[in-house]
């Protein structure tokens, strides 16, 4: 870091004048995706017949926030809004905590498998969902579970078993081996090092894969879609 | 010695429990149900009959079957290039130094993190309404009124509109992980090739773009993928009519043939595992192609 940041040195700004290319790219993309997400939030404020009519942005009637009170009682969002939440926050703590001993064991330790389950977890994040989905329907409805709540947060901590395990062995194998050396000598036991130690110093993956793990499920719909409507689907 | 075994069994067990159950063993059932007729999804086991292959050649004849396949070709083939084009030039450009680096990236992936649904009506009543759309207004501005009065989305059009849609919408994702992979390229290589008087956009193609290769490797199968699994956008573009063909992809005739919910096409769980069979060979054999292709350890960095 030779320049400090807000002060822009005459060569810095030359180098950027070289660079008008690709400010005006990217600027422009930025801008089209800025009006964008104005619009949403416009149209949310905005009334049906208004967005009908192309007026979703010029708020003739006013800035309708009843919208939002209306939307989260009357339409129950509330309720949706807490599932999903719910779902999200139990499926990223239940992936972090299954996945993070699984990727430090793989990390650190050689053993027969260890190979194998690696490749398997890899191979496991490119197969698509259409291929899983059938089964687990079935065995949900023929245990009698479908629509049950645990099913699909189980189901969802196991749908990021592999991408999360992948994700944090990384961060593990790029922690020092000095640190589980000062701890087997200070005489604290293997399983003990990784709860105290090594998870806290492998944070940084863990909470970027947590934030990963929370968006995919909040933003999930086909297995809510097919494992909580069962009775509009089998009859 | 004898400790470590008992914690890697304690600490792996949990994990491979959990893949078990939602990945190997469904992936099994799906394979062997795809050689079974399957009235019904929840029929045990004993209810199936078994057909051999004909539920692949079923497939093979279907011709909503192959314009889905065909859809789904061309949003990898099409909106593949784009995609990664466009990503691939962004992360070139936000890495050259550029002023406001992070607020550039932060808004070109915001997309991302919007939920497809609420994209999906964003794109449809506003960017391309065709009385006051974006580019409605945008053409009648610049005055091209032949463009102007195009309806988006109706006919060959609305396939179009609907890649173009969702092609946007990925650009951030993939943009990020060509940022990652450039900034891991070691910056002397650039200043080397700086002072023996290579410019910027002849540096992104003879030094960043070969180098990229590994991750252009992970890109693309990430793409495979989620173009494997398009399905909510898909269903937005096509709603109300549920299997509307000009926008059908295989994840959308595989929920018709197994839930059945428009009644237009017969029920049968084992064609809906077939599909399943199908799409997973397709990732395989793109994951194989690409390995094969673009080998990412003849580089010493």
């Amino acid at each position: 870091m030779k320049k400090h940041r807000g002060r822009v040195s005459k060569t810095g700004i030359k180098k950027q004048l070289r660079l008008l290319p690709g400010h005006l790219i990217v600027g422009i993309w930025c801008l089209f995706t800025l009006v964008m997400l104005f619009w949403i939030v416009a149209a949310s404020l905005s009334t049906s017949p208004e967005i009908m009519q192309g007026k979703a942005l010029k708020f003739e009637t006013g800035l309708h926030f009843e919208n939002y009170v209306r939307a989260w009682s009357a339409n129950s969002i509330s309720v949706f809004f807490l599932n999903s939440l719910m779902y999200a926050i139990c499926a990223m703590v239940g992936s972090i905590l299954i996945s993070a001993p699984a990727a430090y064991v793989l990390a650190r330790f050689v053993f027969k498998g260890n190979l194998v389950i690696k490749s398997s977890f890899i191979t496991a994040m490119s197969i698509p969902q259409i291929m899983v989905v059938l089964p687990l329907f079935s065995m949900a409805t023929r245990a009698h579970l479908s629509g049950s709540k645990i099913l699909l947060i189980l189901l969802y901590i196991g749908m990021q078993i592999p991408y999360t395990t992948t994700f944090l062995l990384a961060s593990f194998s790029n922690l020092s081996r000095v640190y589980e050396e000062a701890a087997a000598i200070d005489g604290c036991s293997p399983m003990k090092t990784f709860w105290k130690i090594m998870l806290p110093l492998a944070q940084p993956g863990i909470v970027t894969v947590g934030i990963f793990n929370f968006m995919n499920v909040w933003n999930e719909y086909f297995l809510s879609l097919i494992l909580l409507l069962p009775r509009r689907i089998c009859q | 010695m004898k400790q470590n075994k008992k914690m890697i069994v304690c600490f792996l067990t949990p994990a491979l429990i959990f893949f078990v159950a939602a990945f190997l063993y469904p992936i099994c059932r799906t394979v062997v149900m795809s050689l079974f007729k399957v009235e019904s999804i929840s029929d045990p086991v004993g209810l199936w009959e078994f057909v051999g292959l004909s539920n692949f050649a079923d497939l093979a004849e279907t011709t909503i079957f192959q314009v889905a396949m065909i859809n789904m070709l061309k949003i990898w083939l099409i909106g593949g290039i784009l995609v990664l084009s466009v990503a691939l030039l962004f992360a070139g450009i936000l890495t050259s130094g550029i002023v406001g680096k992070n607020v550039y990236r932060a808004i070109i992936y915001v997309p991302n993190i919007i939920n497809a649904v609420a994209m999906s009506t964003m794109w449809i009543n506003y960017v391309y309404n065709k009385r006051f759309g974006l580019l409605h207004n945008f053409f009648t501005w610049i005055g091209a009124d032949g463009l102007a009065k195009l309806d988006y989305m109706n006919g060959s059009l609305k396939f179009v509109s609907l890649l173009i849609a969702f092609c946007f919408g990925s650009v951030g994702y993939f943009m990020l992980i060509f940022m990652s992979g450039i900034e891991q390229i070691p910056g002397d290589v650039f200043e080397a090739a700086t002072i023996d008087g290579a410019g910027k956009i002849k540096q992104f193609f003879t030094i960043t773009c070969p180098l990229l290769k590994g991750t252009f490797k992970t890109c693309l199968t990430f793409w495979t993928v989620s173009v494997v699994g398009f399905f909510v956008w898909s269903q937005m573009w096509s709603a109300p009519l549920a299997s509307e063909m000009s926008t059908i992809t295989p994840f959308i005739y595989m929920y018709n043939v197994t839930f059945g919910t428009m009644g237009n096409v017969e029920r049968n769980g084992g064609l809906g595992a077939a599909v399943g069979v199908v799409m997973a060979l397709v990732v395989l054999v793109v994951f194989f192609v690409v390995g094969r292709l673009v080998k990412d350890d003849d580089l010493e960095l």
